[in-house]
């Protein structure tokens, strides 16, 4: 079963001035993925941009699978001019998936790093409580959907816009005061600045947790060695040790 | 139709290979691409001991292209005798192993522990990401004479090719000291030296700062190199440099290259070396060649 895999656009829904849903219809014979893999994406132009790009596999169904993605640069917002019928070539699914939690977990989402952990609700029976912030209401996608699949959702905002005024790491510190850090799991995606705060945060109260890192990246195979990740265990592959990392690593 | 190619006294099947650094030991890509097809697989490149190789970021993409400094992280001489190489000895094809050291004598126990074991070696004496080593041979002509005059010495039974520099002031001058100390052939070109910033940062994009830029940006420099080099020595040219498509391929070979290298494009598209090949065949059977080795050096000026 290759996971070289030419697709079909079925659609783009624009989500927000920067956001929006890419969804593909993939081929009866591709491998569904699990939470937390990636995809490489093959921008619709021929040498520029070059590399494929990554993104994390959102939804899907037997047939289809959805990315949600942020305008960003070129890449990004070439992927955005898809529109329905056309082909696009897909490279996946990658690396490592978010492990099935054995205890209620805490879901932490920083902007579009929600993309990344939106699935473990509906794929993952478990008592899910989810974090999610961005920096303004408007960046905040999906909220109704969210709060359908997840037991309990804090939203914040970096603004005050919405919800807690303050960052996920803020939020989820305010969130520990009462609770026992044994009884349950955190997972986590979003920019690198949270990242490295939520991973502060989660060692000083020795949380188990697993985190999912992104990192510029050519081929997504192991081949290259170019998204590599400083750990405790030496140099690390997002794209194959990773992207999703025990926090003992981190 | 005859697709065999002789690089010294190693014969490929056909002339495609993969460029050292963008096809790992080969297995991350048998998923996609019939090993056994390939000309050869020429592996990511190979120091005595294991490298950790240079912090993050090693890449930045730039127009049409991509900058690297991966700083050679690999898994050294013993594993890679060890685990790598009776895995790719499993498939029909010829094994290429890239080596770099840091001294002479790194290079001439390197090659000693490789000759016979693989089918050819491919001195890097042009790797623009490691401090230590590499890069230094390729700026000093005397040094270069040495290292390949000693490395020969040691490698007896596999073929010796020399992977040669863009950075350095001269390539051709590199091309001829190679065939007058004894190599087999050259390959050429390794990345370009080259380098981008982060304008609001004012930070470099890579931990490294300079990294080799490689990618359909730099085919037309590989293609010049290796033509100016083909006039000028006797021996076979592996040519590489953006070589994306069949075209470029062609490119290359009527420029003067033996057999080419397909890198950057491994990562664009993983089955990039296959689509080659059959472009490489369609090309030949729309212009009535029946031998790959009559357009080599082919162009008409």
């Amino acid at each position: 079963m290759s996971r070289l895999l030419d697709t079909e656009v079925e659609g783009i829904h624009n989500l927000t001035a920067r956001e929006f849903t890419l969804r593909l219809r993939l081929p009866a014979n591709a491998e569904p993925p699990q939470p937390g893999q990636f995809y490489l994406l093959k921008p619709p132009c021929s040498n520029d941009p070059l590399l494929r790009r990554p993104f994390s596999a959102f939804r899907w169904g037997n047939d289809w699978i959805e990315f949600l993605i942020r305008k960003k640069g070129k890449a990004t917002t070439l992927l955005g001019t898809l529109r329905s019928g056309d082909r696009i070539s897909i490279l996946g699914p990658l690396g490592r998936a978010f492990p099935e939690p054995e205890k209620t977990t805490v879901v932490i989402a920083g902007g579009i790093g929600i993309a990344s952990v939106y699935s473990l609700a509906p794929a993952y029976r478990a008592d899910h409580t989810l974090i999610y912030g961005a920096r303004t209401s408007g960046e905040l996608v999906f909220v109704e959907n969210l709060k359908t699949l997840f037991r309990d959702v804090h939203l914040c905002t970096d603004d005050g816009s919405r919800g807690f005024h303050g960052s996920v790491v803020d939020c989820l510190r305010e969130f520990l005061k009462d609770k026992d850090p044994a009884t349950f799991v955190v997972y986590g995606c979003g920019p690198e600045g949270m990242t490295a705060s939520l991973t502060d945060l989660l060692k000083e109260h020795n949380i188990e947790a697993y985190l999912s890192l992104e990192e510029r990246m050519a081929c997504g195979l192991g081949a290259c060695m170019g998204c590599v990740r400083q750990t405790a265990e030496g140099m690390r592959r997002v794209c194959m040790e990773g992207p999703v990392f025990h926090i003992g690593e981190l | 139709m005859n697709l065999e190619v002789s690089i010294g006294h190693m014969r490929m099947k056909n002339p495609v290979t993969t460029a050292s650094g963008t096809f790992g030991y080969g297995g991350e890509y048998a998923g996609f691409v019939d090993l056994n097809m390939l000309g050869a697989v020429t592996v990511k490149g190979i120091s005595l001991e294991p490298h950790r190789g240079n912090p993050p970021p090693r890449l930045y993409e730039t127009a049409c292209g991509m900058l690297n400094s991966i700083g050679l992280q690999n898994v050294g001489l013993e594993r890679f005798l060890k685990e790598k190489l009776p895995y790719l000895r499993r498939f029909d094809t010829k094994v290429i192993v890239n080596i770099l050291g840091g001294s002479i004598d790194e290079y001439c126990r390197l090659a000693s522990g490789l000759d016979g074991k693989v089918d050819a070696i491919e001195l890097n004496v042009s790797c623009p990401n490691v401090k230590r080593g590499g890069i230094i041979f390729s700026s000093n002509t005397h040094m270069l004479r040495s290292l390949i005059r000693e490395v020969r010495a040691v490698v007896k039974r596999s073929v010796l090719i020399v992977k040669l520099s863009p950075n350095s002031s001269d390539i051709v001058q590199h091309a001829r000291i190679s065939e007058a100390e004894g190599a087999d052939a050259v390959s050429m070109i390794n990345t370009i030296a080259a380098m981008a910033i982060d304008i609001h940062t004012r930070k470099p994009r890579l931990s490294n700062i300079i990294g080799g830029l490689s990618g359909p940006a730099i085919k037309p420099i590989g293609v010049r190199m290796v033509w100016e080099a083909h006039r000028s020595i006797g021996i076979p040219i592996v040519g590489m440099g953006g070589i994306m498509t069949a075209e470029d391929a062609i490119e290359y070979m009527l420029a003067g290259a033996r057999a080419v290298s397909v890198g950057t494009a491994n990562f664009v598209n993983p089955r990039a070396t296959m689509e080659i090949l059959e472009g490489i065949k369609s090309y030949m059977q729309t212009h009535g060649i029946d031998d790959i080795n009559k357009i080599i050096g082919g162009l008409i000026c």
